[in-house]
Order: structure tokens, then sequence, then C-alpha cells
């Protein structure tokens, strides 16, 4: 069984547009499907506004579903009440992309660290303190450095802080939003290292949001590349970046710069820009930027099909 | 189009704040102690007089009942008589409005020749003596009490200089203009009476600046920061990587885009100014809506206090309207959206 | 020569004391060459960039020669300085939105360069206007001159700001991190883009970026920066195929790279010191894992590796150790890199 079950998850917002307030439906998740094996890193790729931000807010029901089952160690989670949620939470936690912000700078790591503990009612005054002196030294920093505020910290000192806070309560899943996107490379670095360590000693899953192409295939068992609400392709990584079987997959990866100046390759440049979210276009949704579109594509919402053993992609044409 | 169903709307939203306010004014006017018909009738009335006349003008009569005949008079333009003048509140208030208003206007352009161009001066000298000047100047803007500076400003350029006019709207026995708009100003200047004119803006001078002294401070402070936050942004540094010059960098780039938020404020500003010429108008003898509040309230003339109270809503309500549009036209992005 | 920088140094205020936040830079940009700055944040890269133009705050102290095309612009009065901004010398910023004036049409910008530098009539403005958005790929010329930039998209934007800065024919183009702020599809197509304006003038180009990626793609020549200094210069492919100093090294060595998944990446340990409270040797000594006496006490000068190729690290120099440096390299890439 899965320890994540992702099933045609739909996530709507009625947005107010304008002076006068003229209500759109933006289908920022449009009837996405993943699932996420214990132990295991689903990498979602794509550009701004293709929803994966959307995606894993909405998995941890920080905005409410509109349809679909998200099914977690098979139990159905978007009918739980909130002592339920509060329970899931402990198992399924966050990691966000700007840590000076999800840190309150009024508070110590200490309290920072310790507060999930005490939500959740977890330990002794000495077993939390144990606890969190463990993990510190975990994730790189010094105990006594546990007394100082967010702002004494380096912006990778802080992203360590928050995925050291998602771990408190010992999770199985962390969704991570844009984690190291803020950080220099070298920075980031350290932070991807010490995610890929703790998943090796902690049986960790997670599920790794990002638009940078080779963070999450470094990071990623399996991939999910999403284009304006759905998922346009999906397998494991080295299928995924070896043969991409999606035309927007293969631009992607294309367009990607590479640190290496020998490495001159035929790059597929995508006309136009990325079509509004709120205004989507007809059939599939990346017809308008196809190199390989044909009429049929305005009007036929392609399926996601297993184009190879155990490969989807979301394309009449391959 | 956007404009205009923009307007349609704020113009429908009028009628509930204008129903509140008319609730508001009038629960309160009558939970104050005093007994208007006590007071009318003087120090020698008797009990059965008070008791005739109170009921005579519906004092007796539950709040709803006296709430909803005054309405139902507002909705046939009927204000009710006030009981001091013992005129229809309309003439009164038609009558006292256009001093109130040709003031508070002139007030407001002063507002804006001041205090925005020291704002900007101020904040393109940062920290330099101009600034400090300014900034000294605005905060005593807001913080002096208006009658307190009407009262320097009266002991000073009229009682000692004398080169200014301390008190009605135009010189002793001079005649006003043709009445037109009610403003003598305007009225003088459409009928060509330059006499009158320059008497007439003589007589603004103190009681207008007095008036404008909060705002001006309210107005430089507001333009500074907000020109102190544009000249920081990176469109600025764009201007000058282009090689404009500074001049051209402060007005052709910063001023619009400072002065935006600014525009909001004024409709504030404006308010502010309507309800301070209360004081003011009482300082420098101006016949004005404040007098007649003044007046109205000292005599617990309750139908004149509720004509006011609501006027001003309506002036203060129309003039944010105003700037709204207004805002809507200068910002491409509201219109664009 | 076009570009000429000897000496750079600039301080800035801050908290009543003047920090340095660039410390003696020099190199120099030729006439149609692509130079990339790298190098991770507080590096003093954009503030380079902003020196050259001498877009600084007031209270900036700046030392050192500019020379554009042997002129010292760093001595420049404030007009002078007009006459080249925009001009001469043009910039792209990161972020396309908050850089164009929202209140203002994309022709009025665009043709503010040509008020300011070309004594052209209105006419010959305007079609020099449509001829900018033509050439920097944009559809619809005749409309768009009337819109604002909120109604573009982030590509869009990029584009006006290139056709600004393209206004005049500068010589020499500095770009800060011209495609940080735009998602991938659309950074490809602004790469694109300036590859073909590099192909069609002869233009110097500065190409500041923290993108190594970047950097392979559209750079001749390499400066990687540390800590307000040069830590190290060289033609690409050299600097990518055979990286000195170790900060550059820790640098590549920490990009995941494709192919190597779940691969322990390289890593630097600590942090970049704080303008002000600088080291008195090497500044990259702290966190350096090769760090010998001298490196904590004498700055290292920029030492030859091979013909254009320099780098700023006390392992190179000839008389200090036993060992030359042609040597020293070799033996550096087995160590360092394994």
């Amino acid at each position: 069984m899965a320890l994540l079950e992702v099933t045609n998850l739909k996530q709507h917002f009625t947005i107010k547009k304008g002076f006068m307030g003229e209500k759109t439906i933006v289908k920022a998740v449009d009837g996405v499907s993943i699932t996420i094996e214990e132990g295991q890193t689903l990498g979602i790729v794509g550009e701004s506004g293709c929803g994966k931000s959307s995606l894993g807010r909405s998995i941890l029901r920080l905005a409410e579903p509109t349809e679909g089952s998200i099914k977690f160690k098979g139990e159905e989670v978007t009918g739980m009440n909130a002592k339920q949620m509060k329970e899931l939470r402990k198992e399924m936690q966050i990691v966000f992309q700007d840590p000076y912000a999800s840190l309150n700078p009024r508070n110590t790591v200490r309290k920072i660290l310790e507060a999930p503990l005490i939500i959740h009612n977890i330990g002794t005054r000495n077993e939390r303190r144990e606890k969190v002196e463990l993990l510190v030294e975990k994730i790189g920093l010094r105990r006594d450095q546990l007394n100082n505020y967010p702002h004494e910290f380096s912006g990778g000192q802080r992203q360590r802080i928050g995925i050291a806070r998602a771990l408190m309560l010992e999770p199985r899943l962390i969704i991570a939003d844009e984690p190291v996107s803020a950080l220099d490379v070298s920075v980031q670095s350290q932070v991807l290292n010490l995610m890929l360590e703790l998943q090796q000693e902690m049986n960790l899953s997670y599920m790794f949001i990002s638009h940078d192409l080779s963070v999450v295939q470094h990071i990623s068992d399996k991939v999910a590349v999403m284009y304006l609400g759905k998922v346009v392709e999906i397998s494991d990584v080295e299928k995924v970046y070896a043969d991409p079987k999606h035309p927007y997959t293969r631009a992607l990866l294309s367009a990607l710069p590479v640190p290496d100046p020998l490495q001159k390759k035929e790059r597929i440049i995508l006309q136009g820009d990325l079509p509004s979210p709120s205004n989507p276009p007809s059939g599939c949704p990346f017809h308008t930027r196809c190199p390989m579109a044909t009429k049929e594509c305005a009007e036929i919402v392609p399926p996601l099909e297993e184009k190879t053993p155990g490969h989807f992609a979301a394309c009449i044409h391959t | 189009m956007h404009a205009l169903r923009f307007v349609a709307k704020r113009l429908l939203l009028m009628i509930p704040i204008l129903i509140g306010i008319s609730i508001l004014t009038f629960a309160i006017s009558n939970t104050i102690p005093g007994d208007p018909a006590r007071l009318i009738l003087g120090p020698k009335a008797t009990p059965e007089g008070i008791e005739e006349l109170r009921e005579d003008m519906g004092l007796n009569d539950p709040l709803y009942v006296q709430y909803g005949r005054y309405m139902g008079g507002i909705l046939q333009g009927d204000l009710g008589e006030s009981t001091y003048s013992q005129r229809p509140v309309l003439n009164d208030l038609l009558r006292y409005t256009p001093a109130t208003f040709e003031l508070t206007m002139f007030a407001m352009i002063v507002t804006l020749l001041v205090g925005i161009p020291f704002g900007v001066i101020s904040a393109s000298r940062k920290d330099k003596l101009a600034d400090q000047f300014t900034r000294v100047f605005a905060l005593l803007g807001v913080a002096m009490p208006a009658f307190w500076l009407g009262l320097l400003f009266l002991l000073f350029f009229y009682l000692k200089l004398g080169i200014l006019p301390g008190s009605g709207r135009l010189d002793g026995g001079m005649a006003p203009p043709d009445y037109i708009t009610g403003m003598y100003t305007v009225d003088a200047l459409l009928t060509g009476n330059w006499p009158v004119f320059y008497a007439a803006v003589m007589h603004l001078i103190l009681p207008g600046i007095t008036l404008a002294a909060v705002t001006i401070g309210m107005i430089t402070r507001m333009t500074r920061s907000s020109m102190l936050s544009v000249l920081k942004s990176d469109y600025i540094r764009t201007a000058y990587a282009k090689g404009a010059p500074e001049n051209r960098v402060l007005y052709g780039h910063a001023l619009r885009n400072g002065v935006m938020p600014v525009i909001t404020l004024l409709g504030m500003a404006f308010g502010h100014a309507l309800g301070g010429s209360v004081l003011v108008e009482s300082v420098f003898s101006w016949p004005g809506l404040g007098q007649y509040a003044v007046n109205a309230i000292t005599y617990l003339d309750f139908p004149a206090v509720m004509g006011v109270t609501l006027l001003i809503a309506i002036i203060f309500i129309m003039v944010n309207l105003i700037v709204d549009t207004l805002y809507f036209f200068i910002d491409p992005r509201l219109k664009h959206d | 020569m076009l570009l000429d920088v000897k000496d750079l140094s600039l301080s800035l205020k801050k908290n009543g004391k003047y920090a340095t936040i660039l410390d003696r830079i020099s190199f120099q940009v030729e006439k149609g060459e692509t130079v990339g700055i790298v190098g991770e944040s507080g590096c003093g890269k954009s503030m380079t960039a902003l020196s050259l133009m001498r877009l600084l705050p007031e209270k900036a102290r700046l030392d050192g020669d500019i020379n554009l095309l042997d002129e010292n612009i760093a001595a420049y009065s404030k007009r002078k300085l007009e006459k080249i901004r925009g001009n001469q010398v043009s910039m792209i910023f990161q972020d396309p939105l908050t850089s164009l004036n929202p209140l203002q049409t994309v022709g009025t910008q665009i043709e503010e360069s040509l008020i300011l530098h070309r004594n052209m009539t209105k006419e010959e403005r305007r079609t020099r206007v449509l001829k900018l958005l033509k050439d920097v790929g944009l559809p619809r010329a005749e409309e768009l001159v009337n819109e604002y930039p909120h109604q573009l998209s982030g590509g869009m934007r990029q584009r006006v700001m290139i056709a600004i800065a393209m206004a005049c024919e500068p010589q020499l183009l500095i770009c800060d991190e011209p495609t940080t702020a735009l998602d991938v599809t659309i950074q490809a197509q602004i790469l694109e883009l300036m590859g073909e304006i590099k192909r069609q003038t002869q233009m110097g180009i500065i190409m500041i970026t923290h993108d190594m990626g970047v950097v392979a793609e559209v750079c001749d020549r390499v400066i990687v920066m540390y800590a307000g200094k040069i830590v190290e210069e060289g033609p690409v492919l050299e600097l990518f195929q055979n990286p000195t100093h170790p900060y550059t090294i820790g640098l590549l060595d920490s990009i995941p790279k494709l192919g190597q998944r779940k691969q322990k990446l390289g890593s630097i340990p600590g942090t970049v010191p704080a303008p002000g409270n600088m080291p008195a040797g090497c500044r990259f000594a702290e966190r350096c894992r090769h760090t010998m006496d001298i490196c904590r006490t004498t700055v290292p000068p920029m030492f030859d590796i091979k013909a254009g190729h320099q780098s700023a690290c006390w392992l190179f120099d000839e008389k200090g150790g036993d060992q030359d440096g042609v040597v020293r390299s070799d033996e550096l890439e087995t160590a360092l890199h394994h």
C-alpha cells in the first residue's frame, strides 16, 4: 500500500478579479492523481502557476480540496474532522520556501522546536528537551545555539531549523514546497544532503515541490511534471529525464542551462508565454505553445496514458 | 464602462451609509439630556405650556415614530424647521453651506499647493536642512490645535500688523456679489466684481490657512514617506540608468507614483477640514455651517443638528467618491484589470 | 579595450560606519566579449555592476579607475555621467516588473532614452521604438507602445527592458541576474534573444548571475567573486574544466548534476564573512580546507595559472610552497575533487 494516494484531486479557487470583483474560477489543481511510497521521494516540477504549490497545500488540507480523494496509509483524509486532522498532521508535515517567514522571530529555536511537541502533548519536559537537543545536532547545529533567535542564523541554517521543526513529531511524509529555492547553491547542497541523510535514516517520504529541474532530479525517485493544474508526465526520474514523453517536459529539459560549456545542445525554444491559469486554453493545455500541436490538440483533452511500462504522459502525439 | 459601474455601485452604497448615520445622530441627539421645548419657552414657562409644546412638536411619541416621521419628511425634501431660527432647515443649509464649502475648498487648495511640494522637497533632500525644517513644520501643523493657531493668527496679522481682516467674509458695509453659487470669490469672479473678489480672498486667508494647517501636515508627511519609498524603487534606478538627470527622475517618474497614495488621503483630509471648520468658523466669525452647527447644538435645535450632520456626511461621501474615481483614472493598473 | 576596471573599491555607510563592499577589483572587458561575474549572495557582484554605472547610494565611497574607452568615468561629474548612462553603457535588472515605471506606457519608457541621448524628431523616435520592439521579438508593436507594464507577462517585460537598454546602441551592456525572476522556458527565450543580440552587435556584455548554467551557456570569460574580491578569473571552458580556487571548486561541486542522483553533493562549510568584519588574510580561509598559515595573515594576489586564467590562492604561489604552481594545480585536481 502506498503511503499517500491522491486520486483525481481538484482544487478550484473562486477569485474576484479587477475593480468590480467579477468572479473567475481558477483551476489551480485540476484532476491530479499521484502516489508516494514509503521511504520514497516524489518530485513535483513545473513553472509558476502550474499548481504545484496548491497541490501540496491541498493534500495537507491547508486549502480545502474541491473534489477527489486523498488517502494517507489507506485512510481517507478529505472527510476528517479537526481532531483527526490534528493526529494526521503529526505524520504529514510541511516545509516552506522562506524559512524566515515561517519561524516566529520572537521565539528561540528551542521554543520553536519544542512547540509541536507541546501542542501534541508529547513527553515530559525533560524528554522534550532531550529530543530537541538530539535533533538539533542531527541537523548540524550546536546545542548552545538553541537559545538563539531565528534572525541570528543564516538562510541555510534557518531552513535546517524549519526541517527540524517538521521532524519533531517523527512524521512519515514531508511536503517540501520549494525548500531550497531561496538559498545559494553551496548552502542548497547542504540542505539537500541533509534531506537525503534524514530520509535514509528515518525512512521518510518526501513530496519535493520545485521549479528547479536539476534539484528535483537529484533528490527524487519519481517525478511528476505539472502544467496549468494538470500532471502532463509522471514516471521514474531516470525515465523522465532520459526519455521525456511529453513535449512540455522535453522543452523544459532542453531549456535548462547546464553548467558545462562543452555541452551544446539543440534547444527547443517555446514560443509565447504561460497562459493564465484563470483562462486556460481548450483541449490540451499546452497546445498553444507546443511545437507538435495539431488541430486535434485544441479539442481533445489528452488523458494520462502509459506510453512505456510505468511511464505516463498526457499527449496524443507521443 | 468599468468606471461608470463603479460610480453607480458606490452611489447605491451611500443609501445604507446615510441611513446608518441618520439613525445614529437621531438616537444621540434624542438621548442627550435637555428639553428643546423648555429651552424654547424660556425660564418663565409653565409645566403645562412645556407639555403642550412637547405634544405639538411630537416629542412625546416613541423615538422610532419620530424617526419615521423625520425620514418621511426628508424624502419629500423637508428637513423640518429649525427651532432656533424658525426657518426650514433646508433653507438654512442652503444659505450657510456655500460659505463653508468655499472655506474648505480654499483650505484644500492651500493644502495641495503647500503640502505636496513640501513633501517632495523633504523627500528629495532627506535628512538635510530643508527636510528637517519641513518635518518640524508638518509636525507643528498636525499637533497645534486649530482654534489656538487661529487666535495666534488673529493676534498677529489682524490686531498687531493689521494687514489681514480677521472676521466675516467681506469688509464691513460691502455688498455681497450677485448670488450664483453662494461662494463669494467664485461669484465675484463670474460677475467681474474685482473689489469684492479681492476682499473675499483676503478674508479667506487667515481662516483658510488655520483650517489647512492640520491637513498640510498630514499631506506633507504622507507625500514625504510615499516619495521616499518610491525613490527607493527599481524603476527609479532604471530611470537613472537611462541617463535621466535628477530633476527629470524626480518630477517625471517619482512624483506621479509618489502622489498616488496621497490622493486617497485627500478625501480624508477634506473631511478633516470640514470637521475643523466648526471651530475655525467660530474663531473667525465665519457665517457658515460650522457656526450654524454650534448654535444648533447650543440651543438643542435637533432638526438643524440632524440636517447639518446628514449634509456633511453626504459631502464627505461624495468627495471620497470623486477621489476614488480620480484614482481609477490615474492608475492604469485599475483601468485594465 | 572596451572596459578596464582598475583597483575598484567600494565602501558603504552602514550604522554610521563605512564597510568595505568591494576590495580592489580589477578586470577587463573586450569589444564583443561576454564576461560573467558569478558568486553567491553578498559577494558584491551586483554592487560591482552598480559601481560601473555609478548608481550608488549617496554616501558610497568609490575608489579606483573605471576606464570606458580610455576615459575614466569614475572621475566623471554627474552631468557627464548622465550622458553615458543609457547611451554608451546600459543596464538590465533582475525584476522586470518593478524595474519598469507602472504609470508609463511601454512606448514612453523606451522613448525616454532617445529623448535623452538622441537628437530625433518625434516621428523618428516612434519609428525607432517600433523597430526596437520588433528586434526584441515582441509581437504587435503598434499596440504594445500604448500598453502598460502590468498588461505584459514577465518575459515580455524583460524584453521591454532589453529594448530600453538597446535603444541607443550601447557599447557595454550590464545584465544583473536578467533571467533569475523568470520561468525556465521564458529564461531560455531571453537567453536566446541575448545570444542573438550578441551575434549582431559588437557590444561587450557583463553578465552577473548566481547560476553556473547561465554562465556556461552565454559567457566567454568568467570572474568568480567571493566576499567583495575576485578569487578566480578565466576563459569559460578552462574555468569549468580546470577550476583552481577552492571556492570555485566548492561552488561547482555543490551543483546537482544530471545523472548523479542522490549522491552526496559537495558543500562549503560556514558562512560568508560580513562586510566590515573581514579577516586579515584570504577571505575564504575560514571555510577552506587547504588553509595554510599565510592564508590567515596575508591577502593572496592573483597568481597566473595559464594565459588568461588567474587564481587568488596561496596554493599557487611558486615561491611560497615547495612545489611549483603547475604541478600544484594538477595535484589539486585530484586532491580537491575526491
